[in-house]
């Protein structure tokens, strides 16, 4: 019997962490654990407040010629609510809960840069506060809109300092964002345990590594474009002022030069989650390995040609608009072959519906509405309608909620007994879970028809055109639901991290190496890293006479 | 040991797309002034030319400490990391004397798109030189206090690593500011 | 019953073709969600673990021939949806040529202004238009960027500062038709709504007509009052009312201001309560409106809506 092999030495040790408890361990810890826990807690909070933040729009817009809500705070809702979701909760959550599991997944003892993974967090923190201190000060938060499209950002027409605070904000934590590019990409590329060659990756692994490489390369032009912004509006530079020779096209091209990139660095590592879910919870492997991490990195690339579909209506010329419809309808290929890999799974399997099945099942569902609606406004004429309505709020919410967030939730349920030692309650998920589906499809499917029959976005009112106030109504009641779904999960949170079953290992009977040590993991993660001779290393392990790679 | 050499080629990358927008912004901009301060009518390529060779010689002596650790030749490291950081210092005062007199020519950021990308684009740049020169000379002083004793440091090579990268993007804003609107 | 718009009014030759292509896309997708979703219902059912079987079931690692079959297939459809695209777009956005514009639509926060170049017509958020004719409009903007979308008639098109955008714009039948900016251009974006009028070209020219007749000042009464305090107040600093000295295009053009049926773009119907109304504090019915409270008078905002009321 070989010996196994034992995860690489580090030279020097790693300071240690200590037996102190308390908070202060916590601030100075440079442990992926640790990190990536306080990335998850932080991401939970801002997800509440984002989560108000929708609501009170909602509330506003339930009748028309509502006035429960000013003008000037509605803008700024619509701005905190895009911004936190994206920056502060969705990116930092995926990333954070990349930072905890890639070195198991890999075998390895932590990232390949411990204090440089504690800076990204604590930059993505603070970058966040500063945000949100805007609110505090007199002129207020951001009202421009996520995307703060110049010159509306710049002046004189936007005089306060809201989206000086939120250029600065989103600078120091996208720092830290491709910080944690940098490390993810420098972890997975050589701290993974003898015998996981880079075929034998956990999928989940592919996906951050596709998006860390996203991350270094697109986060720089955002960057480049927050520098041009805060230097127009702080030294009337010109970049973006047409009024002086600048130019308000260059701003888009390079806002969405990042932005769309950036939906795929959201989505990316949700689709990674789905692939580890779905498998286990089928009792088989995933479908066509190769395929889905090859469509991962033609996704990855085709992402960097595609941005100006969301500038159809600027006026650029048919020609271009040409280019970039077909660009965009092409991504929808690699992205439906994983769709279609996922359900392949499933077939022939036996499924268990725990709670991450559930979510990940339904956001098979909820995404593939998403991907559709994304299609039809890649295609011009379609999107001469659909762009700036409420039709795109629907397919970005399907996009980024239905298939996001709901991968987040599976991703929850699914490793939350690895990270704390307890299951989650399965009654409770079911509630929330229903919930969820229930409200988030009341919420946003009729959002599809108030796009088509007129109704732009962005808009604090609107008027009592025909079935608008019902269909927004409808759309308010759905947002409350969701809202009662939170609260059950954040319950569902509390009530098991002091009550819930002890989860033992492996309590999903998976086959990744996460699972092939204890329910938290110790600090130096494992005993002894089991060998690797295939994607499954735990299933070989269990059936000897059925490995996946003879 | 953490792989610092692949941190250093990877951030080097990311930061190239960087500069890469704010080359973009100042091409984008080239040729629509009509009257005011541009390339041609500003700037004079042969003093920043001059200035430039600095940088670039700078690239040579790094390279020079590099071979230097190699052969654990601990004085000339010293040496090699010293002129590195004097030559790197010429072009930043080659880099202050254009920009001051533009400024007293009131050519600044907000007086046209020339000047907001001239300047932003040439600041970025001596930003980075500037915490290139700071790493150096922090390499200098623990190489003064015994360390490094070589052959091998990952300091000093991902140092070496920066500075070419911050010495590359000079040459592309070099063509694009000066030689474009010259030649 | 009441009509839904947009999409499902389509009332010219372009929107046609656009909600055509827009209920064929969505045709497809529902052909390719019920699929999938139908595949998923089938499988969670008939593929459930049932209980007391702890078997693992056959470890199926993939099929090159599947892959390509469910590549193939999208890309497929992909490429006929280009085609379509490309047709419709091109049905929709012909090349301008070197036609002159038939109208100008200049965007304000926020307000349309709208002028007219072939009979210098100066008018606001209100565009009259022959039904049927073809016409090429420029848009521009002065401050923000901006968005014209009447989601019956037109694509939509951005009002970018500093790059001027051409559409064509065709209607079917006569009617009015809403829109309303589609860029989010501030604070009262949601405000800045469009007005389109479709009308014969007998009725058209007789509007432009009107247009064009200079309004006589009143001389007695009231709105002789009002015009007076329109010189003293301020007002003509911002406004133009064709045939006095007031000349500024800050604001909306006044001239004719009893033929147009709202106030503040859309936010008020023109009546003349409403727009005494308005007068007196015209953030109250649009907070953060550029207008500013004048201070008027009850009596003075009488006299002026006399006035206004009076340019017929």
């Amino acid at each position: 019997m070989s010996r196994i092999p034992l995860v690489p030495e580090n030279v020097e040790p790693l300071p240690s962490i200590g037996e102190s408890e308390g908070l202060l361990s916590w601030v100075g810890s440079i442990d992926h654990k640790q990190i990536g826990i306080m990335y998850i807690i932080a991401t939970l909070v801002y997800f509440l407040i984002g989560g108000l933040e929708a609501i009170l729009m909602r509330i506003q817009l339930a009748h028309p010629n509502s006035s429960f809500i000013s003008p000037e705070i509605f803008n700024q809702l619509f701005t905190m609510h895009g911004t936190t979701m994206i920056f502060f909760v969705v990116m930092p959550f995926l990333i954070g809960v990349g930072v905890y599991l890639v070195p198991l997944m890999i075998g390895a003892r932590d990232m390949a840069f411990p204090r440089l993974n504690a800076l990204s967090f604590w930059l993505f923190l603070f970058g966040g506060l500063l945000l949100y201190y805007s609110f505090f000060t007199q002129s207020g938060a951001p009202d421009v809109g996520w995307f703060a499209y110049a010159p509306l950002s710049e002046k004189p027409f936007s005089l306060n300092n809201g989206p000086t605070y939120w250029a600065i904000g989103l600078l120091a934590s996208g720092i830290g964002s491709i910080a944690s590019g940098l490390n993810n990409i420098v972890t997975i590329l050589t701290l993974r345990t003898p015998g996981m060659t880079m075929r034998r990756l956990p999928l989940f692994v592919w996906m951050i590594l596709v998006t860390s490489f996203l991350l270094i390369f697109v986060i720089p032009i955002i960057t480049a474009a927050f520098f041009m912004l805060l230097l127009d509006r702080l030294f009337e530079a010109n970049f973006f002022n047409p009024a002086s020779g600048g130019s308000a096209i260059l701003y888009q091209h390079f806002f969405w030069g990042f932005g769309h990139p950036e939906v795929y660095i959201l989505v990316l590592p949700a689709f990674g989650i789905i692939s580890e879910v779905i498998p286990v919870f089928s009792r088989k492997p995933i479908f066509g390995y190769e395929f889905v991490a090859a469509s991962t990195v033609a996704i990855g690339l085709l992402s960097l040609g595609v941005w100006a579909h969301h500038m159809f209506a600027v006026g650029l010329g048919n020609v271009t608009n040409a280019y970039f419809s077909l660009a965009s309808m092409l991504i929808a290929i690699p992205t439906g072959v994983k769709v279609l890999n996922w359900v392949a799974t499933m077939w022939n399997g036996k499924l268990r519906f725990y709670n991450p099945m559930l979510f990940a099942v339904a956001f098979i569902i909820e995404f593939v509405i998403g991907g559709l609606t994304g299609v039809a406004v890649a295609s011009v004429p379609i999107d001469w309608q659909a762009t700036d309505s409420y039709f795109v709020v629907a397919h970005l919410h399907y996009a980024l909620f239905g298939g996001s967030l709901f991968a987040i939730f599976a991703g929850v349920y699914y490793w939350f007994p690895k990270i704390t030692g307890r299951m989650l309650s399965e009654c409770l998920g079911r509630w929330h879970f229903w919930l969820t589906v229930i409200g988030f499809n009341f919420t946003f499917l009729i959002q599809h028809i108030l796009g088509l029959v007129g109704m732009p976005r962005r808009v604090y009112t609107y008027p009592d055109m025909p079935y608008w106030g019902t269909m927004n109504l409808i759309s308010t009641i759905g947002a409350l639901i969701l809202g009662i779904s939170v609260l059950i999960f954040v319950w569902n949170v509390i009530v098991s991290l002091r009550n819930g079953d002890p989860a033992g290992d492996n309590p999903w009977n998976a086959w990744t190496l996460e699972w092939a040590t204890t329910s938290p993991p110790p600090v130096f993660n494992f005993d002894r890293v089991p060998p690797v001779r295939g994607r499954r290393p735990l299933w070989d392990l269990a059936h000897p006479d059925m490995p996946d790679e003879k | 040991m953490a792989n610092n050499k692949m941190l250093v080629s990877f951030f080097i990358a990311s930061e190239s797309i960087f500069f890469l927008m704010l080359i973009l912004a100042y091409v984008n901009f080239h040729g629509d002034v009509i009257d005011g301060p541009t390339a041609e009518n500003s700037l004079n390529p042969v003093k920043t030319g001059i200035f430039s060779i600095f940088l670039f010689a700078s690239s040579f002596t790094i390279w020079l400490a590099g071979k230097s650790i190699k052969k654990k030749d601990h004085a000339m490291l010293c040496v090699w990391l010293l002129a590195t950081i004097i030559l790197g210092a010429i072009f930043i005062f080659g880099q202050g004397m254009e920009w001051a007199s533009l400024i007293g020519r009131e050519i600044t950021i907000s007086r046209n798109v020339f000047a907001t990308t001239f300047f932003t684009l040439t600041g970025f740049h001596g930003f980075h030189v500037c915490v290139g020169l700071i790493m150096l000379s922090i390499l200098l002083g623990l190489t003064i206090a015994g360390d490094f004793k070589g052959p091998r440091s990952d300091g000093i090579e991902c140092v070496s690593i920066y500075w070419h990268f911050v010495d590359g993007v000079w040459v592309v804003v070099f063509s694009v500011i000066y030689l474009w609107a010259f030649l | 019953m009441e009509k839904l718009g947009g999409v499902f009014n389509a009332s010219s030759p372009e929107m046609t073709a656009m909600a055509g292509l827009t209920l064929y896309m969505i045709a497809i997708a529902v052909v390719i969600f019920v699929i999938i979703a139908a595949s998923v219902t089938y499988i969670i059912i008939r593929y459930r673990k049932r209980s007391g079987d702890e078997s693992e079931p056959y470890q199926d690692f993939g099929s090159t021939t599947v892959e390509i079959i469910w590549t193939v297939i999208p890309t497929i459809i992909v490429a006929i949806l280009f085609f379509l695209t490309v047709k419709t777009m091109y049905a929709v956005d012909p090349p301008k040529g070197d036609r002159e514009p038939d109208i100008v639509i200049i965007g304000h926060q926020w307000w349309w202004e709208l002028y007219y170049p072939k009979s210098r017509v100066l008018t606001a958020n209100e565009l009259h238009i022959p039904v049927g004719e073809k016409w090429l409009a420029r848009l521009e903007s002065v401050d923000v960027i901006h968005d014209f979308w009447v989601p019956e008639l037109f694509r939509k098109i951005d009002l970018v500062p500093g790059h001027p955008n051409y559409i064509w714009l065709v209607t079917g039948k006569p009617g009015i038709y809403l829109g309303a900016c589609a860029e989010f251009c501030g604070l009262q974006h949601a405000n800045m709504r469009i007005r389109v009028i479709a009308e014969t070209r007998d009725e058209f020219d007789a509007w432009q007509l009107g247009q064009l007749k200079i309004p006589t000042t009143p001389t007695d009464g009231e709105a002789a009052k009002g015009a007076e305090l329109f010189q003293d107040r301020a007002c003509m600093n911002c406004h133009y009312i064709s045939g006095t000295a007031a000349a500024a295009r800050i604001g909306p053009s006044l001239t004719h201001f009893s033929t147009r049926q709202t106030i503040g773009a859309g936010v008020l119907e023109n009546t003349p309560e409403n727009l005494k109304g308005w007068l007196l504090n015209p953030n109250a019915y649009k907070p953060g409106s550029l207008m500013p409270n004048m201070k008027l008078s009850d009596l003075e905002a009488d006299q002026i809506v006399a006035y206004l009321e009076a340019l017929k």
